[in-house]
């Protein structure tokens, strides 16, 4: 079937509206008594608005976009980890560890041959953390390369 | 004769040293992000947010900045489409017509000067027009009550996709998912927590900024994986400047109608830098006729359409300066800067942060003084620039992201919402839904619903407030209009654009 993404993407969008919208019927009407505007009168358009997009995706959907499958889905996913694990791992290793691993897995994964695409990371991650806590003195975490 | 008085005001801001170097460095950045693959103007400028807060620049220092790196990547487009026939960013498409003809015939050097220049009067006449035009719209706009704002903001939602545009269901879909996010948080006017879920994190609100953020680069990153197009291009020779002055001075006129063109599609709602420049490019094949030789290397073919560009991207500042309301991509991301500068953008901004205005306004005229500057001595740079493999681009690009975002509140909360927002928008744009609509929904949602509010405590409680004026009534029509036209004249126009871009008998 043609149009399929479209078709869920508007089904999707029909939940959420109206998941939003119901929300935004629980609230409790504020201190003072209700006015015009509510809290919910803005939220309400705007899931009405919602669920009218969504319909009109599940009738009319357009053609479908070429989806990565297999090896590109797989790198796509690789490279959702890196920037994950990235975030996770600032904080602990420190700006210039993690930054190193992460550019270089990145370009790596891109295409660059390993050590070029590491050096890269290395290089790049001590220009910029000289640069902002330095120059710019700025607080990038230093993590285990701290200096006690 | 007050206007000047103003201007005067705002070189004095800008020909400070310090906001002069700004300018030169965003000048300088700007032209690199126009001319790099997968690094278009918006992305460039909604990355360079986090780092101009967080240095804790001066407000129009920061628009200084930013402003001429939006400046600056209009320049460094042209470069790609020449050399490459790639175009860097969209609105330089046009200009591979007959740019990438004339570097064949060994004119490269020659196409990049003209063209530098006919950017610089482009960039020039545009910024005359913002001068003349934008305070006179201001004090227009200072007339205009909520219900008119109201339906303003639904007119900059329902122009955004363009004319070209091709389902205008899904910019209205975008949008509303953009303002859905922005009632997140506390309500400013009652204090109800709406969506909140009891997330400490998200009493505030979503931040806008690393939406952008994650919308743009971290989407971009996301499309490059899939793509592998990792490795770049082949080096490119520029060769030696032949370019003689009569032939410069026979391109006057070109520049001159390409620049205004530019300019008037510009300011117009819907239009935008990449029609600016069809037009300018259509408009002299027809005026020349047969005396020029379109698609095979004309240099007015070059002239047109970069006047045009650089024209239009001047323009669209005026509707972002004096309403509030961009009508573009990357005037969205200078929109998010002034917002989250606490300056409230529209027509009170000329009167109460008349510094910052006319400041940016004069940087405009400097920026492209320097750009012209940068751009003919250092096009070598550049082009060599050109070929740095995304593969080692981009993650640093990513990096550059994470340590803004990060450095703005110290915390990897921000990160993790980031790279949502990042898969989101690579979902989004596989499906065709713009993203550029969903950051204006971000900025504009808060602005929307307090004027809705007001309107309608001014009318107690009659909805019918909202179309009530005349002015307001033609916002709704325009609007309404737009949305349809794509319909109608869309696939036309995009047949013409399509078939101009096939009729070069080089686009290889």
């Amino acid at each position: 079937m043609t149009g399929f993404g479209d078709r869920i993407l508007g089904l999707g969008l029909m939940v959420l509206a109206v998941a939003y919208g119901w929300v935004a019927q629980q609230w409790p009407e504020p201190f003072g008594g209700a006015e015009t505007v509510g809290p919910e009168t803005f939220p309400t358009i705007l899931a009405v608005v919602l669920v009218a997009g969504g319909i009109y995706l599940m009738i009319k959907p357009d053609p479908d976009a070429q989806w990565p499958l297999g090896k590109s889905a797989l790198e796509l996913v690789v490279s959702l980890l890196v920037l994950v694990v990235y975030a996770m791992l600032l904080e602990p290793l420190g700006f210039v560890i993690s930054t190193t691993l992460a550019v270089g897995a990145l370009s790596w994964r891109m295409g660059a041959n390993p050590r070029s695409a590491f050096v890269t990371g290395l290089i790049s991650a001590v220009v910029v953390f000289v640069l902002f806590n330095y120059g710019l003195s700025l607080n990038l975490p230093a993590g285990l390369l701290e200096v006690h | 004769m007050e206007t000047l008085g103003f201007l005067m005001e705002g070189f004095a801001v800008a020909l400070t040293p310090y906001n002069l170097m700004f300018a030169l460095l965003g000048a300088f950045a700007g032209t690199l992000i126009g001319c790099m693959p997968g690094l278009g103007p918006a992305n460039g400028v909604a990355i360079l947010i986090p780092l101009a807060f967080t240095l804790g620049l001066p407000p129009e220092t920061a628009m200084i900045l930013l402003t001429s790196v939006y400046a600056g990547a209009m320049y460094g487009g042209r470069i790609s489409s020449i050399l490459l026939n790639i175009p860097g960013d969209e609105p330089a498409m046009m200009t591979c017509l007959d740019g990438y003809p004339m570097a064949r015939k060994g004119r490269a050097a020659d196409a990049l000067a003209i063209s530098a220049i006919a950017s610089f009067s482009g960039g020039l006449i545009g910024t005359v027009g913002l001068i003349m035009l934008a305070p006179v719209l201001a004090k227009f706009a200072l007339s205009f009550g909520p219900a008119e704002y109201f339906a303003l903001f639904l007119l900059a939602f329902a122009t955004l996709g363009g004319i070209t545009g091709k389902n205008p269901m899904k910019t209205v879909i975008a949008a509303t998912l953009g303002i859905m996010i922005s009632t997140v948080g506390i309500d400013i006017s009652t204090g109800t927590q709406r969506y909140t879920f009891g997330v400490l994190e998200l009493y505030e609100g979503i931040d806008f900024i690393l939406a952008i953020v994650g919308l743009f680069a971290i989407s971009e990153l996301l499309f490059f994986v899939e793509s592998r197009m990792g490795h770049g291009r082949e080096k490119v020779s520029v060769g030696k400047l032949t370019l003689s002055f009569r032939e410069l001075v026979s391109t006057i006129p070109t520049q001159l109608r390409g620049g205004v063109l530019g300019f008037i599609s510009g300011v117009l709602p819907g239009a935008g830098a990449s029609l600016g420049s069809f037009i300018s490019y259509t408009l002299e094949k027809q005026v020349l006729g047969k005396k020029g030789k379109f698609g095979e290397g004309d240099i007015r073919g070059v002239v047109a359409p970069e006047a045009g560009n650089n024209g239009a991207s001047s323009g669209a500042l005026v509707p972002m300066l004096t309403l509030g309301v961009p009508g573009s991509g990357t005037t969205a991301v200078l929109l998010a800067m002034l917002i989250s500068l606490n300056i409230t953008p529209g027509p009170l901004m000329f009167t109460q942060n008349a510094d910052i205005v006319w400041g940016v306004i004069a940087a405009l005229l400097i920026g492209n003084v320097l750009l012209l500057l940068l751009n003919i001595p250092l096009v070598g740079v550049f082009v060599r620039l050109l070929s740095v493999p995304p593969m080692y681009l981009l993650p640093i690009v990513t990096m550059v992201a994470f340590v803004g975002i990060y450095s703005i509140s110290n915390s990897t909360f921000d990160l993790y919402f980031m790279v949502a927002f990042g898969i989101a928008g690579y979902f989004l744009r596989k499906l065709e839904i713009p993203v550029v609509p969903i950051i204006l929904g971000l900025l504009l949602g808060p602005e929307m619903e307090k004027n809705l509010g007001h309107a309608l405590v001014l009318s107690d409680g009659d909805w019918s407030i909202l179309w009530a004026s005349t002015l307001a009534k033609s916002f709704w029509l325009v609007a309404g209009l737009s949305l349809a036209l794509p319909y109608l004249v869309g696939p036309l126009l995009r047949r013409r654009m399509n078939a101009a871009m096939k009729e070069s008998p080089v686009s290889d």
